[in-house]
């Protein structure tokens, strides 16, 4: 029971500055936040609060101006680029909203590659189930002009689990898509935190798919305002209209 | 590399296989040239050793005239006497010794045309049916008795000769009509490699020839069973002193290695173009990764984000490097071998009739062209790969973060030092002397390359503001260019990514940069060399073979001019090697008592006519490092191996005809038996004579003499002067050619940013932009890049020809020009190579459906 409840990741007094002086911008302005393992966490917030940021920044992807990320017990401040590299490549998988897959290799290489890339041995029995999961069984040869919107974005949610990460980032993966499809990749990603115990953090502008997550976070011009667990919909409408945005 | 590694890279290659065709291709024109050039030498070498050895088969040992120094195979022998064949006939184990004669003789065509060919004209003594040359009869029979000749198969068939016919041929002595008895031939061949053969029986060929009982040298074959090395012995002993025994094997590999020398200029003017055309294609490489790499921004960031190592980023774009490179070799080594088969055939086509040989491709030819390819392509792409590694992942969803904004100032600091750099070396290349000319030559190669990396990257910095100046001052016809929307729109593209304008612009930089500074140099020694003929021809008429025509006039031409009541003053010029003071120099024999009419060398002491008395004339250049004065006396050893002390008659200004050394023609005559010719006879009018009168008369002697050309003062400078342009036309058409890859640099960067705009562009179609406009935009965008290239180039190129000019010795130049003609026919070419670049991208980019251009991403 100690294991479920450890943090997968978290920001201690996080700070992401852009320009100087004037023109300066506080995309994070003080964040301490952390993330539990197996749980399915949204974060909202008004357009240019710093949800991407703090996303970015919490997956290794960009660096702090001030403040530490901790992801599992790894402190990424005091890693190198080929550690980093070695920690995005094992212990964290990505959602983008568009752009997800590299256009020359096919759906199934696609969802290994972090694996190749590192050399590690592919799990096929996890790949199986994790295909059968997003159901691209059939489409598994195809590369990714030949998929749809949907269908790419289910690839990418695949290859985020591969690897079988200690956390995935998803930064509004359903933004492209119809609610039918949308309601597809969010069920799965639900059922991937419940039944698969996996930890994913997602960013999202869409209450509906906010309710799907066991906690909520709220951002504001770069500080956490607000959260609330086990949401509904209402509730986290609610909250926004509160929040003003 | 990692099997994911090497699938993406791999897949990388063929799904951009277009965007890096025209990299392949600059790629393989470079190779082309290095394995052409290998190829072409290894084929003609080998098959040219082949026919000297088929020739040399019966021949076990040859006996000839030694020489003090120099090269054995090209040397101008003295003869060996006839007398000297009994006296090795008589020696045991000698089965069969035989004179080898050959001289200079032209064959009259049947429509009384010289015949020219592409080789030399030859007389040769015919040594019988079972001659050791190799050579054979194939129709009729050998010439036995005055009066009859046999010609090589393809000679007569070009002159028009049947068995039967009567035949003119000039020899050294006159000419001479003979009866056509056979046809001969050459080992295997029925032509003599382009050469003319006209075979006479020994002695009539001793007469008409000229000889004076005198062979170049005889040919032995040993009876079966005797010990060569013991024969060999025993003619040495027997031997007069002044020749030499050695191996028909040795005299064989002589006489190829001395034309494998030839051969090797064609293999080296080959890999000059290879290493003009690999540099500018190193450009184009850089390029096209340069660009695919910031197309592939977000994917490389992607890649990065889900966990490719700085590393294996790197190693996937040097792996597609390596991809292309060795596709590229591949197909260069085949285009190489059509290059070597196309030289071969242009060869032929004008008579020279290389022996048909197979295609040879050396192991040496593999690996060099692999060297080369494969170490210019990966180097060019190293630092795009560099690049691409530095992408940080966050650019998968941020593109704008992509490039971590360039540091102008380090690449400014960094440009300017290899600038710097290379213009010290380049000027200690040229101005000082470390180390012999090809250590000077190489120095200032090495300077001239970091000057124009130097430059590539400093120009940069003003690729923006240049394009801006050239789009408003380009001439009329295209002002109103500047005011439309598509001048616009092709202007502010090319200042948009000046790092891109300045690395396309590079590649036809150099090439123009070349251009400049051969034109400036070209100029100037023309220039300066016509002033020079100006000034030192007083002769009215000259007489030298017509071009094409290696070999010297009969020394009888200029005996008969001299017995022309016309003319005034007759001489020949003559040439002969000798050492002077251990150091081997051309030395130029003439006719003191005609020569100071005919040429005037500006003679600061001394005088012309002291040629006569046996002495020496020399440059004041010699004379200073010689330290001497007239009164003086110098060693001269002549090829012969005669010794002579001989006196400094005079010291002179101006060595244009003359050269750096002149003896008389009795001085020359009195050490040496070799057959002689003349370079040129130049003549002067008599008194009073008219010079129709005069030219009709010496004319009238040329009758004799078919392959002479007779030329007046100002014909002779005109040809003098063709002779330099074609050496200069050479050098062009290896600069066209760095030029024309400069081309497709400029086309595939239009091409791939056409690409990279696909959704401009269609944006700009969605609203109502025409193609026709769409087209002038990506035109002028070329037009500009080109210019700017060229404007580059000329600015680079003019000081270098500058500096390289006066570093020449001022016996060579002694004016500077700068041709401006040439510079503004580089800037008109250079808008229309922007035009002509354009043409397929722009097409391209007019083609796109509106509706696909705006939905890719
Ligand atoms: N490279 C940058 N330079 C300067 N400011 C930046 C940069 N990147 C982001 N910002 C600023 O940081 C703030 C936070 O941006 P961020 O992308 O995190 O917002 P967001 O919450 O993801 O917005 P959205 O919902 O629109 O995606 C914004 O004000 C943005 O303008
Ligand atoms: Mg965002």
């Amino acid at each position: 029971m100690t294991s479920l409840s450890t943090a997968a990741a978290g920001a201690i007094d996080a700070f992401k500055i852009y320009g100087k002086d004037d023109s300066e911008v506080r995309a994070l302005d003080g964040v301490t936040v952390t993330f539990a393992s197996e749980k399915f966490t949204a974060i909202m917030g008004p357009s240019g609060s710093g949800k991407s940021t703090l996303m970015h920044c919490l997956a290794g992807l960009d660096s702090l101006t001030s403040g530490s990320i901790t992801i599992g017990d790894t402190n990424l401040a005091t890693l190198n680029d080929k550690e980093l590299t070695l920690t995005r490549r094992s212990n964290v998988g990505f959602i983008f909203q568009a752009y997800n897959l590299i256009p020359t290799l096919t759906a199934l290489e696609n969802i290994t590659l972090p694996l190749d890339l590192g050399g590690t041995p592919v799990d096929q029995q996890w790949i199986d189930t994790v295909v059968d999961a997003v159901g691209l069984r059939s489409r598994l040869n195809h590369r990714p002009s030949e998929l749809s919107g949907g269908q790419q974005q289910r690839v990418a949610v695949a290859r985020a689990l591969a690897s079988k990460p200690r956390i995935i980032f998803a930064d509004e993966p359903t933004g492209n898509l119809d609610s039918r499809m949308g309601t597809e990749i969010l069920t799965f990603m639900r059922h991937a935190v419940t039944d698969l115990g996996q930890t994913i953090v997602m960013v999202t502008h869409d209450p509906v798919a906010a309710s799907y997550a066991d906690r909520v976070i709220f951002l504001a011009d770069g500080k956490i305002v607000d959260e609330l667990d086990n949401p509904t919909a209402d509730h986290v409408l609610d909250r926004m209209k509160r929040l003003g945005s | 590399m990692t099997a994911p590694v090497a699938r993406l890279t791999i897949r990388g290659v063929i799904a951009r296989k277009w965007r890096i065709f025209l990299t392949i291709l600059a790629v393989v024109s470079g190779v082309a040239f290095v394995s052409g050039a290998f190829v072409l030498t290894d084929s003609v070498k080998k098959s040219i050793n082949d026919v000297f050895a088929t020739l040399s088969e019966g021949i076990d040992i040859e006996v000839r005239t030694s020489i003090a120094f120099g090269d054995e195979a090209t040397a101008e022998r003295d003869p060996v006497s006839i007398d000297v064949i009994d006296v090795v006939t008589a020696i045991d184990g000698v089965r069969l010794a035989e004179g080898n004669l050959l001289r200079a003789a032209t064959v009259i065509k049947s429509d009384g045309e010289p015949l020219r060919t592409s080789g030399p004209a030859f007389g040769i003594a015919w040594v019988g049916p079972d001659g050791l040359d190799g050579r054979t009869i194939v129709e009729g029979r050998p010439a036995a008795g005055p009066g009859e000749v046999t010609l090589d198969k393809s000679s007569a068939r070009r002159a028009g000769y049947e068995v039967g016919d009567t035949v003119t041929i000039v020899g050294p002595a006159g000419k001479d009509d003979f009866v056509l008895v056979g046809l001969n031939g050459t080992g295997k061949t029925t032509n003599g490699g382009g050469a003319s053969i006209a075979a006479f029986d020994p002695v009539t060929a001793n007469e008409f020839l000229g000889a004076e009982n005198m062979v170049d040298s005889i040919y032995i074959a040993i009876d079966e069973g005797a010990d060569r090395d013991a024969v060999m012995a025993a003619i040495d002993v027997a031997l007069p002193d002044g020749l030499q025994v050695i191996t028909g094997e040795q005299s064989a590999e002589e006489t190829a290695g001395a034309i494998n020398d030839i051969i090797d200029i064609f293999g080296n003017v080959l890999l000059g173009f290879a290493a003009v055309s690999l540099f500018v294609s190193a450009f184009l490489i850089f390029n096209t990764f340069a660009i695919i790499v910031s197309q592939r921004l977000r994917e490389l960031a992607l890649l990065r984000a889900v966990g490719a190592s700085a590393r294996q980023i790197r190693t996937m774009i040097i792996g597609e490097a390596l991809v292309v490179s060795v596709i590229a070799t591949l197909l260069g080594i085949l285009a190489g071998m059509g290059v070597a088969k196309g030289i071969v055939a242009i060869f032929n086509a004008a008579g020279a009739a290389f022996p048909s040989a197979s295609l040879i491709v050396s192991p040496r030819t593999i690996v060099a062209s692999t060297v080369v390819g494969v170490g210019v392509t990966v180097a060019a792409a190293i630092v795009p790969a560099l690049r691409a590694a530095r992408i940080p992942p966050v650019a998968a969803m941020r593109p704008e973060l992509g490039f971590n904004s360039l540091q102008k100032n380090k690449r400014l600091v960094v440009g300017s030092i290899t600038t710097g750099i290379g213009l010290v070396l380049f000027s200690i290349g040229v101005f000082g002397q470390p180390g012999g000319t090809s250590g000077t030559l190489g120095l200032s190669a090495l300077g001239a390359i970091l000057l124009f990396l130097g430059i590539a990257s400093l120009s940069t910095t003003v690729a923006a503001p240049a394009s801006r100046v050239i789009s408003r001052v380009l001439p009329l016809p295209f002002r109103p260019m500047t005011r439309s929307v598509p001048g616009r729109l092709g202007s502010r593209n090319a200042q948009r990514t000046p790092r891109r304008t300045a690395s396309t612009a590079s590649a036809l930089m150099i090439g123009l940069a070349l251009v400049s500074t051969v034109s400036v140099v070209a100029s100037s020694v023309q220039a300066s060399f016509k002033e020079q003929l100006q000034g030192s021809v007083t002769a009215d008429f000259f007489v030298s073979n017509g071009p094409g025509n290696f070999q010297g006039l009969p020394i009888a031409f200029s005996e008969r001019l001299s017995e022309l009541p016309e003319l005034s003053a007759v001489s020949p010029f003559r040439a002969a090697t000798a050492q002077v003071n251990g150091d081997t120099k051309q030395i130029g024999a003439v006719r003191g008592s005609a020569f100071g009419q005919l040429v005037d060398i500006d003679l600061a002491s001394g005088s012309v006519e002291s040629l006569d008395d046996g002495k020496i004339l020399l440059h004041r250049d010699p004379a200073r490092d010689y330290a001497v004065q007239v009164g003086d006396t110098l060693s001269i050893l002549w090829l012969n191996g005669t010794e002579q002390q001989i006196e400094v008659g005079g010291i002179y200004d101006d060595a244009t005809i003359a050269g750096n050394w002149l003896v008389g023609l009795s001085t020359l005559q009195a050490v040496s038996t070799a057959t002689p010719t003349d370079f040129f006879i130049g003549a002067k009018i008599a008194d009073g004579v008219d010079i129709e009168d005069a030219r009709t008369a010496v004319e009238a002697v040329a009758l004799d003499f078919p392959s002479a050309e007779v030329q007046d003062q100002a014909e002779f400078q005109q040809s003098q002067e063709d002779q330099l342009n074609q050496l200069l036309i050479i050098i062009y058409g290896l600069l066209i050619i760095s030029i024309a890859i400069a081309v497709l640099g400029i086309a595939n960067t239009m091409a791939l940013s056409v690409f990279e705009r696909t959704r401009e562009f269609g944006l700009l179609r969605a609203v109502g932009m025409s193609k026709r406009d769409l087209k002038r935009s990506i035109r002028w965008e070329a037009v500009i890049v080109a210019v700017f290239g060229a404007s580059l180039g000329i600015i680079v190129g003019i000081p270098l020809g500058l500096a390289v000019t006066t570093a020449l010795p001022s016996t060579f130049i002694t004016t500077t020009v700068v041709p401006v003609n040439t510079i503004i026919i580089i800037l008109i070419a250079s808008i229309i190579v922007g035009v002509v670049a354009a043409i397929g991208p722009a097409r391209r980019a007019a083609k796109l459906n509106v509706l696909d251009a705006i939905s890719t991403h």
